[in-house]
């Protein structure tokens, strides 16, 4: 059993659009048998968060900071255009 | 004597399962409002759209002044278009403090208004159905959003409430996807 990976959705306001994309992802990786922990922060707590994951999935524009985690972009998980490939990059990530 | 005490009893079963449905409906329909389904609507900019928007919001008690430059300012540094298939998509919104009441308000654009794509911030998304957000509790409202958002990726669903010629209609439609 691979180590579980811990990933990390972060948005604006920690409104609602990172709690929906992580639900997602959560739903999509237990199909695929991922062990992983998905949680959803607002983008203030990012900072005090994003030591202590594995994979980040952004849903802001990434311009702003490289946090210098795998990333991946939460989009795709909110419209469904292009959601597949995204996935792979995801499973591609916790592979390693 | 029995007939009251029968009365009584179907009083009570009837009063406690309206009462149980309101609660249902409450959780749906605390947020859509037939007087926030706007048709035919039309701006000339985002900024219009939005300031317009939330002064309807502000009108109806359901957002502080503060919400309109709030929305403004947060679509400047985390947009919300999305660049969905059918119709595409924006939903502005702003952070809880700025709202009285939570509500959605949707508005369906005759002509599209161009927002900056969510992520990204780069691609332009010419967007013709609007959904702006006055959450004052996110973790009590998140599942209804969920559910709201889960119709973006589903290009019939979203061609279906754009082409929809009364507010009834609108109405009907995202309580079914909403309940």
């Amino acid at each position: 059993m691979s180590k579980m990976k811990r990933i990390i959705v972060a948005c604006g306001s920690g409104v609602a659009t990172s709690q929906t994309v992580a639900s997602k992802i959560e739903s999509m990786c237990e199909d695929e048998g991922l062990n992983v922990n998905v949680d959803a922060v607002d983008i203030k707590s990012l900072e005090s968060f994003i030591d202590q994951c594995d994979i980040y999935v952004s849903i802001v524009p990434t311009g702003l900071k490289d946090w210098g985690k795998p990333t991946i972009s939460g989009i795709p998980f909110l419209t469904g255009i292009g959601i597949d490939e995204e996935f792979d990059k995801l499973k591609e990530m916790c592979q390693k | 004597m029995h007939y009251i005490g029968i009365i009584l009893a179907l009083t009570y079963i009837h009063i406690e399962h309206l009462v149980k449905e309101q609660i249902v409906m409450d959780e749906n329909e605390v947020l859509l409002h037939e007087d926030l389904i706007l048709l035919n609507y039309e701006a000339e900019s985002k900024e219009e759209l939005l300031e317009n928007l939330s002064k309807i919001l502000k009108e109806k008690g359901y957002v502080k002044d503060s919400f309109s430059e709030g929305v403004l300012q947060r679509e400047i540094i985390y947009p919300t278009g999305l660049n969905t298939a059918g119709v595409k998509v924006a939903i502005p919104h702003t952070d809880a403090i700025h709202v009285e009441k939570p509500a959605i308000l949707v508005a369906l654009l005759n002509k599209p208004v161009s927002f900056k794509e969510m992520g990204s911030g780069v691609k332009d998304v010419e967007a013709k159905l609007i959904f702006m957000l006055a959450i004052k509790n996110p973790s009590r409202q998140v599942q209804t959003l969920g559910k709201l958002m889960s119709i973006f990726s589903e290009k019939d669903k979203l061609l279906s409430i754009y082409n929809s010629t009364t507010t009834k209609e609108v109405i009907d439609k995202l309580s079914k996807i909403l309940s």
